[in-house]
């Protein structure tokens, strides 16, 4: 089973739900998201990035892939960014993803409920969101250039967007 | 609640025989609906981790058409029935005696066709599962949807995510005249809704023994 993944190659690199992926240079990590956020940790001058495909908000202590919860991920990307060298203090994240695609109303709102945690948790850690893509009723397929760290964005029936 | 599920092959096959059951009625029904072209046949029944339900799951990264149903409730789950652009257009202007649509808007009535479908095969579906589990299960009206297959499915699979690192999924795949078409249809259970289809299957299966001895 893998839990992260460090890469180095020059290739395109999908990330499964639940999935943290570390990669450097010309790498680009991809995603398919609905409810589930991508969030993405790079520095600029620094020539990596991480990202992970969350897909809930709490573990409530529970023994499972890092990057399937917010709690558990954010920490895990922290730590593979320290590991790679990038100081704490020159990360910026940017966020994509959390739709609600069945248009459900109700207290399960499992998107917002992601996107609400990732915030809080960021912010506890004093990694500023630069740019973010989240909600709404679509899914999206995101790319994540690990040496510029921009994040682009398709959607059903949207140009593509670039978060710089 | 935690409630951590992998089934054995044992149940991975009898729930085999249950879905296999109810995709002989959805394939009765689809034939109805589409004067004898289109019959369905139960693909596989699978268990897989989260993390490689895209790569092991063929729904791809590509925009696919939807119907969607869900089954309200506990004990409840997802139905997804997916086609690519082309064979949805195909299979709507079929059902509606009509040239094949070059238009990039889907129009109305393209959209109920294909709506109506998901209705017919759901309802077969639920029909005959709510007999061989004794659980009713209502199902929401259908709904057209145009998005990412991986995204649709990612949200289908939330409910058995909250509990556990492996997810069940159904697939169906489609025929025409003995020829594999490009549409599926994936049911995605609720826990509770396996727990409910493990409890009738074991039932049985105890039920047969007895008789047997």
């Amino acid at each position: 089973m893998v839990f992260s993944t460090v890469l180095k190659s020059k290739t395109d690199q999908h990330v499964g739900m639940g999935q943290i992926a570390l990669g450097s240079g010309a790498t680009r990590l991809t995603a398919v998201l609905g409810s589930c956020v991508a969030v993405t940790l790079h520095a600029p001058r620094h020539d990596v990035g991480v990202l992970a495909h969350i897909i809930l908000a709490q573990s409530s202590g529970r023994n499972s892939l890092p990057g399937k919860f917010a709690d558990t991920a954010i920490p895990e990307m922290l730590r593979m960014m320290d590991e790679a060298g990038v100081p704490r203090e020159s990360m910026v994240a940017r966020l994509a993803g959390g739709a609600n695609i069945f248009g459900r109303s109700g207290p399960l709102q499992i998107g917002n409920a992601n996107i609400e945690a990732i915030t809080r948790l960021l912010q506890e850690q004093g990694i500023p969101i630069k740019a973010q893509d989240v909600g709404g009723d679509k899914g999206r397929r995101v790319s994540f250039d690990c040496q510029t760290g921009s994040l682009t964005i398709e959607m059903a029936g949207h140009p593509a967007r670039v978060l710089q | 609640m935690t409630h951590e599920t992998c089934a054995t092959t044992g149940t991975l096959e009898l729930l085999h025989q249950l879905f296999a059951s109810a995709t002989h009625d959805a394939s009765a029904a689809m034939c109805r609906w589409t004067n004898g072209l289109i019959t369905l046949s139960l693909d596989e029944v699978r268990e897989i981790p989260l993390e490689d339900v895209c790569t092991e799951i063929d729904v791809g990264e590509e925009l696919l058409t939807m119907v969607v149903l869900s089954l309200e409730g506990e004990v409840g789950g997802e139905m997804v029935l997916t086609f690519d652009n082309h064979n949805g257009r195909q299979l709507a202007a079929a059902l509606l005696g009509q040239e094949v649509s070059a238009e990039p808007e889907w129009t109305n009535l393209e959209k109920s066709a294909l709506t109506e479908t998901g209705n017919i095969l759901g309802c077969a579906y639920m029909n005959a599962l709510t007999r061989l589990i004794d659980v009713e299960l209502v199902p929401s009206a259908p709904y057209f949807l145009q998005d990412y297959g991986a995204s649709v499915l990612q949200q289908a699979l939330m409910a058995q995510a909250m509990t556990s690192d492996q997810v069940l999924i159904c697939r169906t795949g489609f025929h025409r005249e003995g020829e594999e078409l490009n549409w599926r249809v994936f049911f995605v259970p609720t826990d509770a809704m396996r727990l409910s289809m493990e409890h009738a299957l074991r039932s049985a299966s105890h039920l047969k023994t007895k008789k047997s001895t």
